[in-house]
């Protein structure tokens, strides 16, 4: 059982090199992520010929608050530069960084490292990242009373920490991401909200930066859950054919709210770099007035002739390509469009696989015009229970439909 | 037609922007503020106006900062004062915040019960219901809310502006005063300079640069919008020194003339002003003096709460709720209940003292904001482009150089 020493406590310590004498005091902690991302590489250490590097396998000890190491101090290698390493002081301590497992942005306070023996060398493992007051108030007191009394006030504090594997770091320049490995693999397994409220919480600049380090997909789905304002700030700081990837992504109503709020000019470059098919779906969406069924509706549905089978209809299911969670009923239409029904998922889970949908609908579809307004939308849920709308155009076709999430929406803006 | 709708589009767009400068900037005329110029015009007449001009250029340029910081950078000063300058640092500028912010908090309800008593309110009531609403204010409401409040305060300032008309001033020698500086042997008298001094010292305070930036980052002001942001600030400052400068010609066409050089405090310059200038002006005055109180009794302990959050790492902001942000919102409750607690229990020559003390910190807590703002501002990592040029350098630093000299000897001297 090795105790754990706080970077804090080791920052400033006294290095000792293998001749005994005070070789310098330490001013960094640095963690060189493509070999190890989570030990501790080498110490930087201020001597009187500049900063050098001492590698973690030359430390003896660090115990006493002073670091022992072997070799003398002229062949530890000078410092040349920072890139590919992490230096725990500057890049995290007092920074923000994002707690994966708490699922918020948090600021870190100090770091709590692991000696272990390893073959009669150490090895520093980085423990845990401490976010709380035992944390800070071994920061506050440094220096200011004997290491033994502070170490006894802080223990006293209850202690709120987080595991480095759940710790997402934030950094701003795209070569140092990927230097630094800096790849949001964890963030990027939140759900979309959650992540939504992580990257709201960010400065504009640390949120531009995660945002473009996320996978498409991932960046697509976060992107709907984000206050309108910041998908504008977003989606204008990042090059329109990367714009245009993460909006086919999204769901086509979103993506056409997200578009009419843009510039038309940022508008016009992403739709241009888009997918035909997909630029032409959520061209048409925009047409539509914002604040009509049409303008909140997806055209993202599961049609089928009435004469079609529950069987067709799960196979419909299986390929389809949109976000298949938000479908709850298949609409029934005929060869021109035109709307003459629709059967709940639920009912299609209960009937056999012959069964002609055709006889699984109601007798008469509920549907809206696509120029009614978020009321009359509002009001049609509330009065007959529903989860979806089909939206149709003056022929009576079929031409969108509009989620319960969306009315939940357009409702807690009115709230 | 088009540019009608640009005009249109540019109303919109300042008036998205436009709140956090105006309000910081008037919260300079709080009740000290107010006790301030009465005096200074009480005693002095026209001849302190000239000074006027050069703070309100001072002003401008420390509230730019901030502003310029919080829409690039995203983050609140204590926020950038933690990244760059560590744990304690920050923790010391949080606690001497604290303690000032406490005693201008009781300074402003002492506005409030003698504004309330010149109407024959005890303070027993009019302090505990002062307090309660400002509580409920800031709990119940969010951002957009308060905002709207706190910026109709800001314009009923405009009461002293028709005060000012009521006290009949000599106006060819008020409007010349504000732009000669007055003859040198003005200068020889101990009392003038310590009044120059009081009058500078209450206009620039470290706590507004702290509320200024935090909620333009609240506000979710970007790089973009930064432009409209600056205009925002300039309006204000140039709206509280107009104010500043209606009070003191009101107080010097009154009470100087009448050979009344001696006020106790705000509302005792109001009743003084009821048979010089007539029912009217003392009304105003008394109503102005409640409203700055009030509104600077809700701004003080926000900016406290904003900042020590900020800084130390816990939840903030309007838009939470209070078990969302539970030390922002106590810290606010503690601040306004011991401010209104201490005023209704605490002897008068106690509190006078009080005041004092605060003026003193003040005086100590200035330099080391300043020239953290300074050293920030002109970081090009944390600023980009929009670093300080080198002539907004100069100025900036010379404006630095002058206050901070001020206030200590302002500090040393006391009042």
């Amino acid at each position: 059982m090795v105790a754990e020493i706080a970077l804090s406590s080791i920052l400033g310590a006294p290095v000792h090199d293998g001749s005994g004498s005070v070789a310098g005091r330490v001013r960094e902690a640095a963690i060189s992520p493509q070999h190890d991302p989570a030990c501790i590489s080498d110490l930087i250490v201020k001597t009187s010929e500049g900063d050098r590097l001492l590698a973690a396998k030359d430390v003896i000890s660090l115990q006493g608050g002073v670091i022992k190491a072997r070799g003398k101090a002229q062949e530890w290698s000078p410092l040349v530069s920072s890139d590919g390493l992490l230096f725990l002081e500057r890049d995290l301590l007092d920074q923000q960084i994002i707690d994966v497992s708490g699922r918020k942005v948090v600021r870190v306070n100090d770091v709590d490292l692991l000696p272990e023996q390893i073959n009669g060398n150490i090895r520093l493992r980085i423990g845990r990242v401490d976010i709380g007051l035992r944390g800070a108030v071994r920061r506050l007191l440094k220096g200011l009373a004997p290491k033994g009394a502070v170490e006894a006030l802080a223990s006293r504090m209850p202690e709120k920490m987080i595991p480095w594997e759940a710790v997402d770091l934030i950094e701003t320049d795209p070569a140092r991401r990927v230097r630094l490995k800096l790849e949001y693999g964890r963030l990027s397994k939140l759900h979309p909200a959650d992540i939504a409220d992580i990257l709201e919480t960010l400065a504009p600049a640390q949120r531009g930066a995660v945002f473009e380090s996320l996978d498409q997909g991932v960046a697509a789905e976060a992107l709907e859950e984000i206050d309108p304002k910041m998908q504008v700030d977003l989606m204008t700081s990042i090059d329109s054919d990367k714009a245009a990837d993460i909006v086919e992504e999204m769901d086509p109503d979103a993506a056409a709210n997200l578009l009419g709020d843009l510039p038309q000019e940022t508008s016009d470059d992403i739709l241009e770099e888009m997918e035909p098919a997909e630029r032409q779906e959520v061209s048409e969406l925009l047409a539509f007035h914002e604040n009509t069924a049409a303008g909140h509706m997806t055209t993202d549905y599961i049609a089928l002739p009435p004469d079609a089978t529950v069987g067709d209809a799960i196979d419909r299911l299986r390929a389809f390509e949109g976000e298949v969670e938000t479908i709850s009923s298949i609409y029934l239409v005929e060869a021109n469009e035109t709307l003459v029904g629709s059967v709940a998922l639920v009912s299609l889970a209960l009937a056999p696989a012959g069964t002609r949908l055709s006889s699984l609908t109601p007798e008469h579809v509920i549907y809206c015009e696509a120029g009614a307004s978020e009321k009359e939308v509002a009001e049609m849920f509330d009065k007959y229970n529903l989860l979806a709308l089909p939206v149709v155009d003056e022929h009576k076709q079929l031409t969108g439909v509009i989620t319960a999430d969306d009315v939940i929406s357009i409702l807690r803006s009115r709230l | 037609m088009r540019w009608l709708k640009s005009w249109k589009t540019r109303t919109l767009l300042i008036l998205a922007v436009v709140g956090p400068g105006f309000i910081t900037a008037n919260v300079d005329n709080d009740a000290g503020g107010i006790y301030t110029y009465s005096l200074a015009g009480a005693q002095f007449g026209h001849s302190l106006l000239w000074s006027l001009i050069p703070i309100t250029l001072a002003l401008i340029v420390i509230q730019e900062m901030s502003a310029r910081m919080g829409a690039v950078t995203g983050k609140g000063l204590s926020d950038l004062i933690r990244e760059e300058y560590g744990f304690r640092a920050t923790f010391l500028m949080m606690v001497m915040l604290v303690a000032i912010n406490l005693m201008n908090v009781v300074a402003e309800f002492i506005g409030v019960a003698t504004s309330v008593e010149l109407f024959d309110v005890s303070k027993y009531i009019s302090v505990p219901i002062a307090a309660g609403l400002v509580w409920l204010m800031v709990t119940k409401g969010n951002y957009k809310s308060v905002e709207k409040i706190f910026l109709t305060a800001s314009f009923f300032y405009v009461c002293y502006i028709v005060a000012g008309f009521f006290a009949h001033p000599n106006w060819p020698d008020a409007l010349r005063a504000t732009v000669a500086p007055p003859s040198r042997h003005v200068f020889s008298n101990k009392g003038y300079i310590y009044m120059l001094i009081g009058v500078i010292g209450t206009t620039i305070a470290p706590w507004m640069q702290f509320y200024l930036q935090a909620s333009v980052v609240e506000k979710g002001v970007t790089a973009r919008e930064y432009k409209t942001s600056r205009l925002d600030v300039i309006l204000g400052c140039v709206f509280t020194d107009v104010v500043a400068w209606f009070i003191i010609v009101a107080c010097a066409a009154t009470l100087y003339v009448a050979g009344q050089h001696n006020i106790e405090n705000g509302a005792h310059a109001a009743r003084a002003l009821k048979p010089l200038a007539g029912e009217y002006a003392f009304l105003l005055f008394g109503a102005g003096l409640f409203n700055a109180s009030l509104f600077a009794a809700s701004i003080l302990p926000l900016s406290t709460a904003y900042t020590v959050c900020e800084g130390l790492g816990f939840e903030s902001g309007l838009d939470k709720k209070f078990s969302e942000a539970p030390v922002f919102y106590w810290l606010y409750t503690i601040l306004v209940g011991a401010g209104a607690v201490a005023v209704m229990f605490i002897p008068n020559r106690l509190l006078i003292k009080v005041s004092v003390l605060s003026q003193v910190l003040n005086g100590v807590l200035l330099p080391p904001v300043l020239i953290y703002m300074l050293l920030l501002i002109n970081k090009s990592s944390l600023m980009g482009k929009y670093v300080n040029s080198r002539i907004f350098n100069i100025i900036a630093w010379v404006t630095t150089a002058i206050l901070i000299g001020l206030s200590i000897t302002w500090a040393m001297v006391g009042q």
